[in-house]
């Protein structure tokens, strides 16, 4: 019911109960012993009609609100709390995936520069056999060239030597120009039979 | 007639020290130390944790008697705890008070059976909010029953008007009773011996008997709140509903 209509009922019962206190009726004989006056009876409802609602206005209502409000904070509290809670848990979740995930990639990264040092190695290693294997043969084709000049050399000599010999042993009367071919043809002769 | 003088009780002597309009003097200073306690209580509301006796004594009756509503009635209970507010305040505080002052309130029946007109009449107003009004009176003839046993029907809805009725007078005579007869006690055992107040002595029980009347006069009301208003509910409670009430009043 509206509190304001029940603090005008109660005004209005206060009002009958002071204007028929003493009217006989309001005495019954019968409860005489117990001093039943319907007056104050009268009365007494409506005090209490006034009574209800302006403790409900001001105790109950501003009680229930305050109540009401810590409840809800307490509420909001534990329900941003467990919020943080789970958000703290996904977060712990999604660091330590985050961790695997590192630790994987970290580790395929090492294999990974470790096979392409190894084929590094392996390419740097072919490359300096390569370079070897090419500076022995540019060396040994120098030292056969400069064994054929030698040799050449050697052989012209022994010529010049052969002839300078033969002209001596066997005198003026033979064509140098013929003879340093025979003696070259001879040489050659030679050369191929050893 | 006056039947009591009639059985020279006890509570025709009291007669005499009959106050009069003199006790809505009482009646006021229940509803100022309620107000002054509300005012008190209402300084601490703003804080997280109330750390004030006040406050936490309002806070400690309004979960009391919302537990009690909520046991008796249910969860829909909790909407009747604005008025067992007032009565138990009202009621509490005006006990409280007749320990310390000559008169109370609630030693004056006629005082008491404006609060149980109010507490019947509002019970009679949430069980027709509830039910309806049909359905409110269909409450009073019990179970429905057939063919010449409407005739019970008729004798249960007679009984229950009357029971209705013997409300007012079993809770305000209750509570006039306890709190009468104790100033009756006190009042004689003071007057075992001139001026050594032995009646004090009485005041430990007294102040359990004031708390006592107000819980009972609440936890009726919500008892009388819970058969009015038990078809409203949901059917399946109407079992519990219809057994508690009797035994909350047998244990009254």
């Amino acid at each position: 019911m509206n509190k304001f209509a029940l603090l005008g009922l109660g005004a209005i019962f206060i009002i009958i109960g002071f204007v028929v206190k003493d009217q006989s009726w309001t005495r019954p004989e019968m409860f005489a012993g117990l001093q039943l006056d319907l007056g104050k009876t009268i009365t007494n409802i409506g005090v209490f009609l006034l009574f209800i609602p302006v403790i409900n206005m001001y105790f109950y209502v501003p009680l229930k609100e305050a109540m009401d409000a810590r409840n809800h904070e307490l509420e909001s509290t534990f329900t941003e709390a467990e919020q943080l809670r789970v958000q703290m848990q996904t977060l712990k979740s999604d660091y330590e995936a985050r961790l695997i995930k590192t630790e994987a990639e970290a580790r395929e990264t090492i294999q990974n520069q470790i096979k392409e040092a190894q084929n590094l190695r392996q390419q740097l290693m072919s490359e300096a056999a390569d370079r070897a294997d090419a500076l022995i043969r540019s060396a040994q084709a120098e030292i056969e060239q400069e064994k054929n000049q030698t040799i050449a050399t050697i052989r012209t000599h022994v010529v010049d030597l052969t002839l300078a010999a033969a002209q001596k042993v066997i005198g003026e009367n033979m064509d140098s120009e013929k003879n340093r071919r025979l003696i070259a043809e001879f040489i050659e002769t030679v050369e191929v039979a050893s | 007639m006056d039947l009591l003088q009639q059985l020279n009780l006890p509570l025709a002597e009291a007669a005499e020290k009959e106050i009069g309009w003199n006790i809505f003097f009482y009646s006021g200073l229940v509803f100022a130390i309620v107000l002054v306690f509300a005012t008190l209580a209402k300084k601490d509301l703003k804080n997280r944790v109330f750390t004030s006796l006040p406050t936490r004594l309002a806070e400690h009756l309004y979960l009391f008697l919302e537990g009690m509503t909520v046991n008796v009635i249910g969860p829909n209970g909790k909407k009747y705890v604005p008025f067992l507010l007032a009565i138990w305040t009202f009621i509490f505080t005006g006990n409280i008070m007749g320990l310390l002052l000559q008169a109370t309130p609630t030693a004056d029946w006629s005082l008491n059976i404006g609060m149980a007109v109010i507490t019947v009449v509002y019970v009679q107003y949430e069980g027709i909010k509830a039910n309806g009004l049909l359905g409110h009176i269909k409450h009073f003839s019990g179970p429905k029953l057939g063919g010449f046993m409407i005739l019970v029907s008729g004798l249960i809805f007679v009984v229950e008007i009357v029971s209705e009725c013997m409300k007012l007078v079993s809770l305000s005579l209750r509570l006039y009773g306890n709190i009468e007869g104790g100033h009756i006690v006190r009042s004689s055992l003071d007057s075992i011996i001139a001026g050594v107040p032995i009646g004090g002595l009485l005041l430990p029980i007294k102040f359990f008997t004031c708390l006592i009347q107000a819980f009972v006069w609440t936890i009726l009301t919500c008892t009388y709140l819970s058969i009015a208003t038990s078809h409203g509910h949901d059917d399946e409670h109407e079992g519990d509903h219809g057994h508690q009430p009797a035994l909350t009043e047998a244990h009254a």
